[in-house]
Order: structure tokens, then sequence, then C-alpha cells
């Protein structure tokens, strides 16, 4: 499985982190979309569905935890991996019940990020094949 | 009674170093997380071997945005700083400006987590104030802190300084769609503010549309 396969969508209002993050990922050979906030993220999401989603937890406007509820209703087979810097234990619970794929605290180490997405895409696949 | 109001009090105070203490470190880290990534973004470069001149452009933009987040961390620190040693006396001589836009800068992310747009309109010609700047904070702050959560997304709060007679002036003037139930008056924050601007010797008034004006006397308590 080519890993230029996957799509993936950095939502974060850091724009220039996600900016940064998204350019580090097109060089390792995804496909790579930003959005700055959560409404973005969902309006980006009907116009192209990505794989993967990385997500940031606290976005002004919506909150990262209600974009992924918006996600998972209507997108169940986009992962979702939450990466925050300022997440707490309850915070993970809540996002793996709502079914997030993978909680991550920013900054992650690259080529861990990179092998959760991997591990994320190929979870997809499975419960799409 | 008395018991209370200090309760209330002490619980406006923590909530308050809590706020600017949470806000801090979120930038903070969000400034080292920029980093971190545009010097692993170096890294990839060198490792993808771009490393002919014409590549040298892109290389200098990334330096220059690890500069710029640098900065803005230092001027986060400094900005913590002044606000801590504030506390050292109570009362001393400062400047008004700078007292306001070492707290709207500590406090302007709590605004932005609530699509608020914080900003200042300072007049610059102020007189030196000799008062409890860390009194005036917390006041500022007690009326931000309602109005931010008053106002719905995409409110704007502006706040002025300026001088009204023998008196400088804070005027805190929110913009937008406020939400049902939202009211200053009446709640033990008022008490404690009422209690405050009498310490302080100066005047607080409520004008049209929620507009909040805090005199104080320039020669002091």
């Amino acid at each position: 499985m080519k890993q230029k396969d996957i799509k993936v969508l950095v939502v974060d209002d850091e724009v220039a982190f996600a900016n940064t993050l998204a350019q580090r990922l097109k060089m390792r050979d995804m496909e790579v979309g930003t959005a700055y906030d959560g409404e973005q993220a969902l309006s980006k999401l009907r116009e192209k569905t990505p794989d993967v989603i990385i997500l940031d937890l606290k976005m002004p406007g919506m909150h990262g935890m209600d974009v992924l509820k918006e996600i998972k209703r209507g997108y169940p087979h986009i992962q979702v991996i939450l990466l925050t810097g300022h997440g707490t234990d309850r915070d993970e619970e809540e996002a793996r019940r709502l079914g997030g794929f993978d909680f991550l605290n920013k900054p992650a180490d690259i080529d861990y990020l990179e092998c959760k997405i991997r591990k994320a895409f190929q979870e997809k696949l499975e419960r799409t094949m | 009674m008395e018991n209370k109001d200090e309760e209330d009090l002490k619980t406006l105070q923590l909530r308050f170093v809590g706020k600017i203490i949470a806000g801090f470190t979120h930038e903070i880290k969000n400034y080292l997380a920029i980093i971190k990534e545009s010097s692993g973004l170096i890294g990839d470069m060198i490792k993808m071997g771009k490393l002919s001149e014409k590549d040298i452009p892109e290389y200098l933009d990334i330096i220059q945005s690890i500069e710029d987040q640098i900065g803005k961390a230092i001027e986060h620190f400094t900005h913590l700083n002044r606000f801590s040693h504030r506390m050292d006396t109570q009362i001393s001589s400062f400047n008004l400006n700078e007292c306001m836009e070492e707290l709207i800068a500590l406090l302007n992310r709590f605004a932005r987590q609530e699509k608020i747009v914080l900003e200042t309109d300072f007049q610059q010609d102020l007189p030196p104030v000799k008062s409890n700047p860390s009194m005036l904070q917390l006041l500022v702050f007690s009326f931000l802190e309602k109005k931010i959560a008053g106002l719905e997304k995409n409110g704007r709060i502006t706040v002025r300084t300026g001088t009204v007679d023998n008196a400088v002036a804070v005027k805190i003037t929110p913009e937008g769609t406020f939400a049902e139930g939202d009211g200053d008056a009446g709640t033990t924050t008022g008490k404690i503010r009422e209690n405050f601007i009498k310490q302080l010797g100066g005047n607080i008034s409520q004008g049209a549309a929620k507009e909040t004006v805090i005199t104080l006397p320039v020669h002091g308590v």
C-alpha cells in the first residue's frame, strides 16, 4: 500500500503550525489539505473526503470535540487523530468514546505521527472492505 | 456575610490568575510547536537533498518564521513578567496604557476561543497614575470576563483609555449580540467591584449597550 494514496486534512487554528505540518506530511508523499477552524473543516469535507483528519481540540468557535462528533455522524469511515497541546485524560476518554482513532500530544514526533496516520488509513480500508 | 464576600473575592482572584496562566501556557506551547515543526522541516529538506542555491529563499523563510515565533514568545513572557511584578507593591505610579495592554495581551486567547475580538484604542499622552494596578486589572478582568461570556460569537470588545476632567478612564465597549440573561448588576461580583472602586477612589458607570467606564483619580488613593 503506497502512502501516496492517503488523503489527509490538518485542522488547526494556528495557521503557521497547520501549514508547516502539512508541508512535512506532503514531503512524506501524502496528499494534504488544511483547515483553520472546525466550520471550515466540515465545509471542506463536503468538497473532498480525506481518509484521515488531524484535528486540534481547542479552537475558536467550534470545539474539536464537536467537530469530531459531526465528522463521525456524517462520515463514519474517516479516521480522526486528535492532536492537541492541552488535552486531559478525560478529553482522551471522550474522544475515543466518540470514535476518535487516536489522541496525541502536540507537538508530536513526525515519524510517530506518520506511523499513526498510516495505521488509521489501514483501519479505514479494512472497515470499508 | 463578610466571609462569603472574602470567599467570592478569592474565587475571582484565583479564576483570574488561572485564566492568565492557562492562556499564557497555551500560547507558549503553540509557539514551541511551530518552532519544532519549522526546524523539523529544515531537517526534512536537508535529508531530501534540497541543498542548491535556489532553495536558499525557502530556508530563509522558515528561519524567519522561527524568529517570529520566538519574538512573539518573548513578548508574551515580558507581559507575564510585568503582570506578576505588579503585585510586588500595592500602590505604585504606573502607565495606564501599559497596564491595560498587558492585560489584554494575556486575555486575548481567552477571547479568541469565544470568537470575540479584543481591541485597544489608547490615548497616548496620559499622565502616570498613582494607584493599585493589580486591583485595576482584576476589576477590568471582571467586566471583560462577563462581557466575553455574554456576547455571542463574532462580537467585539474595545478597551479605550482617556482622560475625564482630572481623572483617567478605561472604557470597555462591547459590540455584538448579547445572549439572553446576561447582566452585570446584582451579582456578588458587583459587590466586589464596588468595594474595589471604593478602595481605588474612582467610579464605575454603565453606559448604553452595556458599555462600562471606570475612572480613577490620577493622584490616587
